[in-house]
């Protein structure tokens, strides 16, 4: 059946970091659309304000407004008629809602403290991506909006409104994720998906939670090295990458080796001598001009006149000279 | 709980066999309990009675605030607190009584994430329906959550409860929903429980696990309390083998306690199951 009417348009964080797209949310939903082969058009983009709703992702449909929430954005797109979960029987589906409450309740707190709360992890990597792909002024002050947004969040999450970065939110966090990582390495076994040969939304939302914890390089986090032993979730995620997100996982290898193997200081260096070079430059104009415009040019004028006092002198001198 | 304490309190109570005179500790029954704390209580009272193990009931109006973590509702064994289902349920694992000791690893991950699912939107429709419903909230929710104190005071802790359950629903993406979404949500969770539960006694066979005394607790709760409407209870009655695996288990393990309860209905929950 051909399509006629103009298709819906899906805004998403743009690609980054070796992923996609660098939000969970967003991988989410691209997952799921490109699983439904639902004909998207795509807009990649760094600024959560041009987005349709303020957020990302987002869906705008031509006829039902714009929505915001992953789970939304499937309801729309299943009622439109892309339905990757069509083939699944009752229990399955059953099985589907109950995997995704444990993927919200268990998995998610521990990806928002490892990507936005952790520190070290916040600064090196978050921060650092987000600053140098968002526009002017926003970089500035938008991620530490997002983190303290990111937060509360995870505060009323987990019902606990004295959560800070630490150790012990650290391990507590992490434990819960294990447990899930575990139920979910468990459930998925030797199979290709989780359920058959062709994935649905909870392979959707497996991947999208996932994806993240295992391709970022995250400075400081235990949860990685575990989740390096489960290598079916390893497979999975490296499956999904290479089958649905080709030409980015491509793009992705490159990325991170330029960065980080050849170390950030090295890349940095030329640029850091000319900053370094041209800020001292400035303050050393500025300097001048302060000088010149308020004590030093008094003296400068001095000088001057005592020029032409001499030079005076000398001719008046000469002038008896040559008279003489 | 953190870890720490979490491996040091199982410890201790590894040393300890279960005393008599636990108790479990929960709002005012009559006038001041609501549906959530009332279905969590449930499936705790449930649990402990699968496994065996006696408790008393007590009703406190403080009981959030002498809670360890906040929540309703948190037993008192030996010299031990402990709130929360989870945690009540691995305490009682370190004693040494378990229910779901039979499961094997993809069982155990199916129990745990079916749990999740019931947490994730059956409780949240709940706190949803209960506060962020005007409607319910106002006739309901905040006269009897607040109905212990005296003025001002109850005004001010009953808009502070329905401000933070609102700032939690924002958190989680559920304030843009409607309340038709809400019931919509938890059909399908009814659906989703009807499916897995199919024509087995208990969701994992012949042995009642603490998954079943979750679901347990909140139909039931949902079933035989009267909110503003019925709209909530119909849901759940459209599905039959859960209607019957709730008579199952209130027949079971809370027979002997309705003989001896004979108090007459009180205007917010009747005693059992039409």
């Amino acid at each position: 059946m051909l399509k006629m009417a103009a298709p819906s348009e899906l805004f998403c964080w743009k690609a980054g970091l070796g992923l996609p797209s660098v939000n969970t949310d967003c991988l989410i939903v691209l997952a799921y659309a490109r699983f439904a082969g639902a004909p998207l058009k795509i807009h990649k983009i760094s600024n959560p304000w041009r987005s349709p709703t303020g957020s990302l992702p987002a869906l705008r449909t031509k006829d039902e407004g714009s929505c915001s929430q992953p789970s939304q954005i499937i309801i729309q797109l299943r009622k439109q008629k892309y339905n990757a979960d069509y083939d699944l029987s009752a229990k399955e589906g059953a099985d589907t809602l109950a995997f995704i409450s444990l993927l919200e309740e268990r998995l998610l707190p521990a990806l928002i403290y490892a990507l936005w709360i952790d520190p070290k992890n916040y600064v090196e990597v978050t921060r650092r991506w987000h600053g140098e792909n968002m526009s002017f002024p926003l970089n500035f002050f938008l991620p530490g909006c997002m983190q303290n947004r990111q937060l509360e969040r995870l505060r009323l999450i987990r019902g606990n409104s004295s959560l800070e970065a630490g150790e012990e939110a650290e391990n507590e966090l992490y434990h819960d994720a294990l447990e899930c990582l575990n139920l979910l390495s468990q459930r998925l076994g030797s199979n290709k998906f989780f359920f058959g040969d062709s994935p649905s939304s909870l392979d959707a939302y497996v991947f999208g939670r996932l994806a993240p914890l295992i391709k970022i390089r995250l400075p400081n986090c235990r949860l990685q090295q575990n989740l390096k032993n489960l290598d079916n979730l390893n497979t999975f995620c490296c499956n999904i990458l290479s089958l649905y997100f080709p030409s980015e996982s491509k793009e992705g290898v490159n990325r991170p080796m330029s960065s980080t193997q050849q170390g950030s200081e090295f890349d940095n260096e030329p640029y850091k001598r000319r900053k370094q070079l041209l800020s001292v430059l400035v303050a050393v104009a500025a300097m001048l001009s302060y000088a010149l415009l308020t004590g030093i040019v008094a003296i400068e004028h001095m000088q001057e006149e005592e020029h032409v006092s001499p030079a005076s002198l000398r001719g008046s001198s000469q002038d008896e000279e040559e008279e003489e | 709980m953190s870890l720490a304490a979490e491996a040091f309190v199982s410890q201790i109570a590894a040393a300890e066999p279960w005393p008599e005179n636990a108790t479990l500790y929960q709002p005012l029954k009559e006038d001041q309990i609501l549906l959530s704390d009332s279905a969590s209580s449930l499936a705790v009272q449930t649990f402990l009675r699968m496994c065996g193990l006696p408790v008393l009931v007590s009703c406190r109006a403080n009981a959030e605030y002498m809670s360890p973590s906040g929540k309703v509702p948190f037993i008192h064994v030996g010299n031990q607190v402990v709130s929360e289902l989870g945690p009540i349920v691995q305490f009682t694992k370190a004693k040494g009584h378990s229910l779901s000791d039979g499961l094997d690893d993809v069982q155990r991950a199916e129990m745990k994430a079916y749990m999740e699912l019931v947490n994730n939107m059956l409780l949240t429709a709940e706190l949803y329906i209960q506060w962020c419903d005007d409607h319910t909230a106002t006739e309901i929710s905040r006269p009897r959550y607040s109905s212990p104190y005296s003025w001002p005071l109850n005004h001010i802790l009953a808009y502070q409860k329905q401000w933070e359950v609102r700032r939690k629903m924002n958190a989680i993406g559920w304030s843009g929903k409607s309340l038709e979404q809400v019931y919509e949500d938890v059909s399908q969770c009814c659906q989703a429980l009807s499916q897995r539960l199919g024509t087995q006694p208990y969701f994992f066979s012949k042995q009642p696990t603490e998954l079943d005394a979750l679901v347990f607790g909140h139909l039931f709760t949902i079933l035989t309390t009267q909110l503003t409407n019925d709209e909530l209870a119909e849901k759940v009655k459209s599905y039959t083998n859960l209607l019957s695996f709730c008579h199952r288990i209130e027949q079971t393990y809370f027979k002997e306690h309705e003989r001896e309860s004979q108090s007459g209905s009180s205007r917010h929950s009747k005693g059992s199951l039409p």
